[in-house]
């Protein structure tokens, strides 16, 4: 249903895409994922039709976005990054009039425009002018606005920010039940929305797609390990070739101990683990068997920071990502679906979390 | 052809009902009538307007020629609703391109089923028809003045006039709207629009103060003198050809700017 080939995209002489391919099954919600500044909006406008390719072609529901702008343009619904409205129109009336401009035939419009406004929970604020309207409510304008006419492909990017936990979820729920009928594409920076709401995940950083995948394989080959932080009263080479040895073991790593007060001669050592189980008294056991002092064993876990970071800072590496935090995923998600904490640090750091 | 109809409507109507649901379009329209209203009766009524003129002449004895005031009074207003209008005019075209810029909404319809010429043509249609809801109050003022007229006056002088100030006032706005496009900023879209009718206006004036063949070029393109043939009741193809050719112009103009303007934004 979308097909993006090699897509690059270059404003002067900076790089905003590079070489994205990827394609979309009809029925499939894919997530697009990255940091601000990845090139998520430039790639949402290409397929929109907005913006040109600088190299590449991309065809959605069959017809190339460059050469058949039209056609494509009736058989998509596009949510920019700032809804497009109109804040001395009524909600209806902007409806009514995204629908008109869409060419959804007279006789259908007053069904499509109440669909739309059911859909997206407007029903109360339908006769209200849309500058008297917060921001949540905006949003989901913009989206009743990219969906008002039906369309068999809907591109959205960023649908959910600036909404409260509560709309949130509403939105992520509204997106799911489109899936079927509609062919969607998302954009979002925040890890837990895409494992919810996508059958697929693209992750995109400084302009390239660095992995994509199913969320469920992606959370797996994202999990696997926790891991320690030890400190040895020795060289990390006198203990490593025990620790490589352990089965759960899946790398280990001196850490520069600058700026740490260690005594001298000690090091500080990060295991990092694989597997369900713990292997902490192994790898204990494994150190005190080498012969150095264990003066200190804590576990760590990367924050969702860190493993974004790891994500898209460490493509080269492995291509599987770093490690993902059980528990963390499972606090941001409580965090967001819990409708009681209805306050908008919940919001910021959800975000800023990823 | 039916969608492109049913989208035409759905950008005028949008258009214009943005218009009358703006306050600061009902202050421009209330300055409007009342400078319009004023000069109105000053020019028919007053001390100096044309019916004491000729109430001065024929106390005087001078009846040869006989003076058709219907005639004399709409040339003499309309000529200053006319330099009225290009003061007003930058005001309505403004906000035509910026403001969908600043708002995102450029983006909604470029990614919609229209074409630019479309939402162009739309947005002009939208703009010239809320400048002629508001000179609708000037025709009134005339009918009521012009049936107390003995002889009759001759309606088609008075249409003649008022299609001229229409003709006139679209041929601006869509030059106006041609530099909405090119900004996201309105003050300054207002401001160059300012600017180009004082070059219009300056233009005219070379073509009416000098004589020779660059003249009558400079004369022959002024809108000026157009719209000052049509007020006169001289209705030449000539004008109608000109004005509809400065409204193409700014029509295509904005196209190709909105077109330009997604290839190169960064």
């Amino acid at each position: 249903m979308i097909e993006a080939d090699h897509l690059s995209k270059t404003y002067g002489s900076t790089l905003a895409v590079e070489d994205v391919t990827f394609s979309v099954e009809a029925g499939e919600i894919l997530g697009f994922l990255g940091p601000n500044g990845a090139g998520k909006t430039t790639t949402m406008r290409i397929l929109a039709g907005y913006l040109p390719a600088s190299r590449g072609t991309a065809r959605v529901a069959g017809f190339d976005v460059h050469e058949n702008s039209m056609a494509v343009r009736q058989n998509i619904g596009y949510l920019p990054e700032t809804p497009p409205l109109y804040p001395d129109m009524t909600v209806a009336g902007f409806l009514w009039f995204v629908a008109r401009l869409k060419g959804v035939a007279a006789g259908d419009r007053a069904t499509r425009v109440t669909a739309a406004i059911k859909r997206c929970n407007l029903e109360e604020k339908r006769d209200v002018l849309i500058r008297k309207l917060s921001k949540g409510f905006r949003q989901r304008v913009g989206i009743a606005q990219a969906l008002v006419h039906d369309p068999p492909v809907i591109i959205l990017d960023e649908p959910t920010v600036g909404l409260d936990p509560r709309q949130i979820i509403d939105v992520r729920n509204l997106i799911k039940s489109l899936a079927g009928d509609h062919t969607i594409i998302l954009s979002t920076h925040i890890l837990p929305e895409v494992s919810m709401t996508c059958n697929r995940v693209a992750i995109i950083n400084k302009g390239r797609v660095v992995a994509t995948d199913t969320p469920d394989q992606l959370m797996t080959s994202l999990r696997g390990g926790q891991g320690y932080e030890v400190e040895i009263g020795g060289d990390v080479a006198v203990v490593e070739p025990m620790l490589q040895q352990l089965a759960e073991v899946r790398s280990v790593e001196a850490l520069s101990a600058s700026g740490s007060d260690l005594p001298s001669g000690h090091s500080l050592v990060r295991v990092m683990t694989q597997g369900e189980g713990d292997p902490g008294q192994q790898i204990a056991a494994a150190i005190v068997g080498s012969g150095v002092g264990l003066y200190e064993m804590r576990r760590i876990r990367l924050s969702l920071e860190e493993v974004f970071l790891e994500l898209t800072t460490q493509e080269s590496a492995d291509g599987e990502g770093g490690t993902l935090p059980e528990a963390a995923i499972a606090t941001t998600d409580s965090e967001a679906t819990d409708p009681d904490t209805t306050n908008t640090t919940t919001d910021s750091s959800n975000q800023e979390a990823i | 052809m039916r969608i492109l109809w049913s989208n035409l409507i759905a950008i005028y109507r949008r258009e214009l009902q943005s218009y009358f649901a703006s306050p600061f379009f009902y202050a421009i329209a209330a300055v409007f009538w009342l400078l319009s209203g004023f000069f109105f009766v000053v020019i028919l009524l007053g001390p100096e307007g044309v019916i004491a003129q000729v109430a001065l002449r024929d106390q005087a004895g001078i009846t040869e020629p006989p003076i058709d005031v219907p005639y004399q009074f709409q040339g003499i207003f309309l000529n200053l609703i006319g330099s009225l209008s290009l003061f007003l005019l930058p005001m309505l075209s403004m906000g035509l391109y910026t403001e969908e810029r600043k708002r995102g909404t450029l983006e909604l319809l470029a990614t919609s089923p229209v074409t630019n010429w479309v939402v162009a043509l739309g947005k002009l249609l939208g703009v010239v028809t809320f400048f002629l809801t508001i000179t609708l109050p000037l025709v009134v003022f005339e009918l009521v003045a012009f049936s107390a007229s003995n002889p009759p006056a001759s309606y088609q002088v008075l249409l003649l006039g008022h299609l001229g100030l229409i003709l006139m006032a679209a041929s601006v706005l869509s030059l106006g709207m041609f530099i909405s496009s090119l900004t996201d900023s309105t003050i300054l879209a207002a401001v160059l629009t300012f600017a180009l009718m004082l070059l219009l206006w300056v233009t005219d004036l070379i073509a009416t103060s000098l004589a020779g063949p660059i003249a009558d070029t400079l004369g022959n393109f002024s809108l000026i003198q157009h719209y000052n043939d049509l007020i006169q009741g001289q209705f030449n193809t000539n004008s109608i050809v000109l004005f509809c050719s400065y409204i193409f112009l700014g029509i295509f103009l904005t196209a190709q700017s909105i077109e330009a303007f997604r290839y190169q934004r960064s």
